[in-house]
C-alpha cells in the first residue's frame, strides 16, 4: 500500500527584488525558498492515512528540481513521509507545468501507488493545473480542491468532499487509483522540528534522471510544455500628486493637468 | 565510686535483660526498615538517565553545609519560618548527636575498647545543652502549627490551579495530614522525653549524684519539682519512667523507620539536592547529545537521577507557587505542583521491584501525577521559582525538557507553530526579511559600522525586538547615537546576526536553537571585536551563558554596565538631571539570571532620579509576562496580564512618574499594559536609555575621538 505526495519548492519574494536579466522570472538571489503551503495539507493527509492504517502504508514524496529542493523534502521526510524521489535533469528548466505533471506521471507509473496527492496549487505559479495534468497522463480519475477525504489505504474507492460556491459541499465517489488535488485547511499540518529535521537526513534522497524514467530531452523544457513565460514584470503604477497651495492656486494646476491631458488625447 | 563515674546518663537500668533484648531487636528492625526504604529511593534516583556532574565533591559538600548550617535558603522571604526551622533543625541535631553519641560509647567503644565519656563534667554539660535544644525543637514545632494551623498562608494552600476541585488530585489532603502528623509527632517525642526525664528524677531522687545535679537538666528537674508537688514520689516514679521510656523509645524508632518513606526524607534529600545544585540551571539550559534520538522528557525515568532527587527533595513550602507570575494571573501552572506531580508520579512508577512498561510511564497528560500542556506551556521560564527554591530544586529544566517533547510532537499552539516556522524560514520572530535587520541604523545621521567588514571595539549584538519592532527600533537609535556621543568604537552585524534563540531554547525548540546559536556563534568569529554589548536581557543571558557550549566564548555586557563604565570614564555626562520619581522593573534575565541588580540602579540615581522599589524587586522581581516563547503567543482574553498585574504594583506608588525598564520586551508588554490597566497619564514607561539620552540632551559636538 503506498501513497504518492507530488510537492513543490516554491519561491517567495524577499523585501525588495529584482527581475532576472532575462525578463521572465525573478532573480534566484531574491527568493525566500520553502515547501509549498499546499503540500504541507497533502503530505499531512498522507501520514495521517498511514498512521490510522492497520496495515503498513508507505509514503513516498516526489519533487522535480534540482539539489536546493533536498531540504524541503527533508522537512517532507521529518513530518512522516518514508521516502523521497527528486527528478532532476537540467533539461526540466523552462518546463510549464504539463511537462511537469508529465515528469510526475512517469514517477507514479514507476511507483505505481494507490493514490497520488498534490496541492491545488503552487503559491509562487498559481497554475493549479500539475497534478491534474499528471491524471491526464496516468489516465486516472481525478478531483481537484480536496477538502475532505474518507479513504481506507488500499480500497477500491474513495469519498471525498469539495466545497462548492454558495456554501454547497459536493460529496463524491471515486475509482482508485486517483489523482486528489488537496484544498488547505483539510487537516492541521504537523511541525517538524528541526531535531527532526536533522534526523531525516538518515532516510533515503533517491534522485532519478529522465533516463531513469523512460523520458527524453523532447518531454521536458520548452519542447515538452504547451505554454512559456513571455515576461514576467511589474506593471506601471497609476500616478496620482498633491496639489498644495491655497484654492486658487490648486484650481489653477487644476486646470493646467486637464489641459496636459486632453492635448495628450488630441 | 568517685563523683565522675557516678554522675552519668541513666540507660536501662531496672530493665530485665529480655527487654533489652527486645529493645535491640526493635531498634534494628527500625534500621532495616530505614536501610530498606533508603534503597528503594536510591533504586528510585538510579533508574533516572545518567548524568555527570561538574566540579568537585568537596566544594559541593562545603556550598551545602554552608546553605544548611546558615539555614540562609530557608530564611529568604519568610525570616520566621526559617528561624522556627533553623529552631527544630538545631535542635533534633543536637538531640539526635546527643543520643547517636550515647549508642556510640554504649554499643562501641565501652565494650571494644573499654572508652568511656559520658559522665562527669561532660555529662552535665552535654545534658543541659541537651534540655535546651529540646526547648529549641518545641518552640519551633510549636511555631510551626501556629503557622500551619492560623496563618492560613496562601503558599501552604494545596489547592492546585492546574486541576479542579473534585479531581482525585485537586488539594491533596494526604499532604495536610502528613504535615500535621509530623509536627505532632516530633513534639510528642520532645515533650515525652522531658516527661520521661522528670519520672526518672523523681524515681531516682534518694540518690545524690543524680539529684543533686539535677539542675543540669533545668526543664526535666522543674517538671519533677512539679510531679513531687503533685505528690508523685519515687515509686510512681519509677512506673512512669518505664512506662514512658519506651512509649518515647518506640515512636523515636518509629520516626527512623519512616524517614525514607515519608516528608521526613526531606533531611537527606534536601541536603542532597542543595549538593548537586547547578547555579546556572535555567540560565544554561542541557544540550542534547548528537547521537541521542529521542528529545525531550517523555517518560519519567527521561529525567535524569538528579531531577528525580529534586523531586524528592521539595518539601512544600510554597515559596515558588507564591513567586510564581503563571499562578498569580491565575494561569493552570504552580512550579510546586508540577514537582509533587511527577514525584507522585516517579513514586507510583519506580519504587516498585521492576520498572513498568514504557507506555506507564508516560509524564504529558491529565492523570494524577501527569503534567498536562497547557501547564508546560503556562511558563515564563522567569526563573522565580528556582530563585526562590530553598532546596535548590530547578523546575525550569524540567519544564522546558517536557516541553522539548511536546514540540517534537507538535502539541503547541499554532501561533507558536507560525513564529517558529518564521524563525527558521528568517532569522527572525518578525518574518522580516534578513535584509532589514540593520534598516533602523538608517535614520541616524552616521553609519553604523558593519562588524563583518571592518574591525570595532564593542560589537553590538542588537536582537530582534531591538532590531524590528518600531517602537524599540527609536530606542536602538538613541543608544546608538549614545555611544556614538562618548566615541565608543562600534558596530553591528546587520543582516548577519539571527536571532540569539535565548527563547527559542526556551520554549523547548531545541533543533532551531542549534541552528540560531550556530549561525551568530559562526558570525561572531567571523567579526573582529573586543567585547560584545547588547540592550536585550535575552540575547545576554544565552550569549553569556549558553553560546559556550557551542564554541563561543566573548566578553559580553548588558548596556547598562558600559554606560555606566562611560559615565564612570566621562565620556559621557548628565547635563540636565532628572528629578522624576521612577520605579525600576528588574528584566528576568538580566536581574535573576545575571544578577545584574547594580547597574541599572546607579544609574537611575546617576541621572538625578529618586528611585521607589516596589515591593517585588531584584531577585523577587515579576516576570511581565514575556518570556519563555510567551511574547508569541497572547495570554488568554479576560485573564490578568502578568504585565498587568505589574503595572497595578507600580500605579500603588505615590506620585510616580516614571516605569523604567531596561529590556525591549519589557517596553512592549508594559506599555500595552500601561494602556489596558487605564494607568496611561498617570505614569509613563520608558526605557532607560531614553532617560540617559533626556538627561544628555544636547549633542556633545566635542565627542571624544575614538
Amino acid at each position: 500500500m503506498k501513497i504518492l505526495v507530488a510537492v513543490k519548492q516554491v519561491a517567495a519574494l524577499d523585501e525588495d527584488f529584482a527581475i532576472r536579466d532575462d525578463g521572465r522570472d525573478i532573480d534566484p538571489d531574491f527568493l525566500i525558498r520553502d515547501l509549498n503551503e499546499w503540500d504541507d495539507f497533502s503530505l499531512e493527509e498522507a501520514v495521517k492515512i498511514k498512521e490510522g492504517a492497520g496495515e503498513p502504508v508507505e509514503v513516498v514524496v516526489v519533487s522535480v528540481g534540482s539539489g536546493e529542493v533536498d531540504e524541503s523534502l527533508r522537512k517532507c521526510l521529518a513530518k512522516g513521509a518514508d521516502r523521497a524521489i527528486r527528478v532532476w535533469d537540467s533539461g526540466v528548466e523552462g518546463s510549464d507545468s504539463i511537462a511537469i505533471a508529465r515528469v510526475l506521471a512517469a514517477v507514479a507509473k514507476r511507483e505505481s501507488p494507490h493514490m497520488l496527492f498534490a496541492g491545488v496549487q503552487s503559491s509562487d505559479q498559481s497554475f493549479a493545473s500539475t497534478g491534474i495534468a499528471a491524471a491526464a497522463f496516468l489516465d486516472w480519475p481525478h478531483a481537484a480542491v480536496v477538502s475532505s477525504l474518507s479513504y481506507s489505504p488500499g480500497a477500491k474507492s474513495a469519498v471525498f468532499r469539495r466545497e462548492l460556491e454558495g456554501g454547497l459541499l459536493h460529496e463524491v465517489e471515486i475509482q482508485c487509483p486517483a489523482v486528489l488535488t488537496i484544498q488547505l485547511g483539510i487537516n492541521t499540518p504537523r511541525y517538524a522540528s528541526l531535531r527532526s529535521i536533522k534526523q531525516a537526513a538518515a532516510k533515503p534522497i533517491e534522485v532519478l534522471s529522465l533516463a531513469d524514467l523512460a523520458l527524453g530531452a523532447a518531454d521536458v523544457g520548452e519542447a515538452g510544455s504547451l505554454s512559456r513565460v513571455r515576461r514576467m514584470y511589474i506593471p506601471d503604477k497609476g500616478r496620482a500628486q498633491l496639489i498644495d497651495g491655497d484654492a486658487a492656486q490648486q484650481a489653477a494646476r487644476l486646470a493646467e493637468i486637464i489641459r496636459e491631458f486632453k492635448g495628450a488625447g488630441a | 565510686m568517685s563523683r565522675t563515674d557516678a554522675v552519668t546518663r541513666i540507660l536501662f537500668e531496672a530493665f530485665s535483660a529480655a527487654e533489652v533484648r527486645l529493645f535491640y531487636l526493635l531498634g534494628y528492625a527500625a534500621i532495616a526498615v530505614f536501610c530498606y526504604g533508603a534503597y528503594v529511593q536510591i533504586r528510585k534516583y538510579r533508574r533516572g538517565a545518567a548524568l555527570k556532574l561538574e566540579g568537585g565533591l568537596g566544594a559541593r559538600v562545603a556550598a551545602m553545609l554552608s546553605s544548611v548550617l546558615s539555614h540562609r535558603t530557608i530564611d529568604r522571604r519568610d525570616p520566621a519560618a526559617g528561624g522556627a526551622h533553623r529552631l527544630i533543625f538545631y535542635g533534633f541535631m543536637l538531640l539526635f548527636a546527643g543520643t547517636a553519641t550515647i549508642t556510640l560509647e554504649y554499643d562501641i567503644l565501652e565494650p571494644l575498647f573499654g572508652i568511656r565519656f559520658w559522665h562527669g563534667d561532660f555529662y552535665l554539660v552535654f545534658s543541659l545543652v541537651l534540655d535546651v535544644a529540646g526547648v529549641a525543637l518545641i518552640a519551633g514545632l510549636l511555631y510551626m502549627m501556629y503557622r500551619r494551623g492560623w496563618l492560613r498562608l496562601p503558599k501552604l494552600d494545596y489547592a492546585r490551579p492546574d486541576r479542579v476541585p473534585g479531581d482525585p488530585d485537586f488539594n491533596r489532603p494526604q499532604y495536610r495530614r502528613e504535615d500535621w502528623a509530623f509536627l505532632w509527632l516530633l513534639l510528642i517525642i520532645a515533650c515525652t522525653g522531658y516527661v520521661l526525664e522528670a519520672a526518672r528524677l523523681v524515681w531516682l531522687q534518694d540518690r545524690p549524684d543524680i539529684w543533686d545535679t539535677r539542675w543540669w537538666s533545668p526543664v526535666g528537674a522543674l517538671l519533677a519539682q512539679g510531679m513531687r508537688a503533685l505528690g508523685l514520689e519515687a515509686p510512681g516514679g519509677a512506673v512512669l519512667r518505664h512506662g514512658l521510656w519506651w512509649f518515647h523509645g518506640l515512636i523515636a524508632l518509629f520516626l527512623i523507620a519512616l524517614i525514607p518513606y515519608t516528608k521526613v526524607k526531606h533531611i537527606f534529600t534536601a541536603a542532597a539536592s542543595l549538593m548537586v545544585r547547578d547555579p546556572l540551571a535555567a540560565q544554561r539550559l542541557p544540550r542534547i547529545p548528537d547521537s541521542q534520538q529521542q528529545v525531550g522528557a517523555a517518560k519519567i525515568t527521561d529525567f535524569n537521577w538528579k531531577q528525580l532527587l529534586n523531586l524528592d527533595a521539595c518539601t512544600k513550602c510554597g515559596r515558588c507557587h507564591e513567586a510564581c507570575p503563571a499562578r498569580a494571573v491565575g494561569a493552570p501552572l504552580s512550579p510546586r505542583d508540577v514537582i509533587l506531580s511527577l514525584r507522585e508520579f516517579a513514586q507510583a512508577t519506580l519504587e516498585s521491584g521492576a520498572v513498568p512498561a514504557a507506555a506507564e510511564l508516560d509524564i504529558h497528560g491529565k492523570a494524577p501525577g501527569q503534567v498536562a500542556m497547557e501547564t508546560l506551556w503556562s511558563c515564563r521560564t522567569c526563573m522565580a521559582c528556582v530563585e526562590i527554591c530553598p532546596v535548590a530544586v530547578e523546575h525550569v529544566p524540567i519544564i522546558v525538557q517536557m516541553r522539548r517533547k511536546l514540540v517534537e510532537d507538535g502539541a503547541m499552539d499554532p501561533l507558536l507553530t507560525k513564529t517558529l516556522q518564521t524563525i527558521h524560514k528568517t532569522g527572525n520572530s518578525f518574518g522580516e526579511s534578513k535584509r532589514k535587520r540593520g534598516a533602523w541604523s538608517k535614520a541616524l545621521p552616521f553609519t553604523v559600522k558593519d562588524a563583518r567588514k571592518q574591525p570595532v571595539d564593542v560589537l553590538w549584538f542588537v536582537g530582534d525586538y531591538a532590531s524590528f519592532d518600531p517602537r524599540n527600533q527609536k530606542v536602538s537609535q538613541v543608544f546608538a547615537s549614545l555611544l556614538q556621543e562618548a566615541g565608543v568604537d562600534f558596530g553591528i552585524l546587520y543582516d548577519g546576526e539571527s536571532n540569539a534563540g535565548n527563547d527559542v531554547r526556551r520554549v523547548g525548540e531545541e533543533g532551531l536553537y542549534e541552528v540560531l546559536a550556530t549561525a551568530n556563534v559562526n558570525a561572531l568569529s567571523n567579526a573582529s571585536f573586543k567585547s560584545v554589548v547588547t540592550t536585550d536581557p535575552h540575547s545576554f543571558n544565552t550569549i553569556r551563558n549558553e553560546y559556550p557550549d557551542f564554541g563561543g566564548k566573548y566578553e559580553i555586557q548588558h548596556y547598562t554596565t558600559l554606560v555606566k563604565q562611560l559615565f564612570a570614564e566621562k565620556r559621557l555626562q548628565v547635563t540636565k538631571p532628572l528629578k522624576y520619581r521612577v520605579t525600576f522593573h528588574d528584566p528576568c534575565h538580566l536581574g535573576r539570571f545575571n544578577k545584574g541588580y547594580d547597574a541599572p540602579r546607579d544609574l537611575l540615581a546617576l541621572l538625578g532620579c529618586e528611585l521607589v522599589e516596589m515591593g517585588r524587586c531584584k531577585a523577587n522581581s515579576f516576570c511581565c509576562g514575556a518570556g519563555g516563547g510567551r511574547i508569541w503567543v497572547p495570554d488568554p482574553v479576560g485573564s490578568e496580564k502578568p504585565a498587568q498585574n505589574r503595572m497595578k504594583e507600580a500605579a500603588a506608588i505615590p506620585g510616580l512618574e516614571v516605569y523604567v525598564v531596561s529590556c525591549p520586551k519589557d517596553l512592549t508588554m508594559f506599555e500595552d499594559a500601561l494602556k489596558t490597566t487605564g494607568n496611561e497619564g498617570k505614569f509613563v514607561v520608558k526605557e532607560l536609555i531614553e532617560l540617559i539620552r533626556e538627561a544628555i540632551p544636547a549633542q556633545r559636538a566635542e565627542a571624544v575621538p575614538a
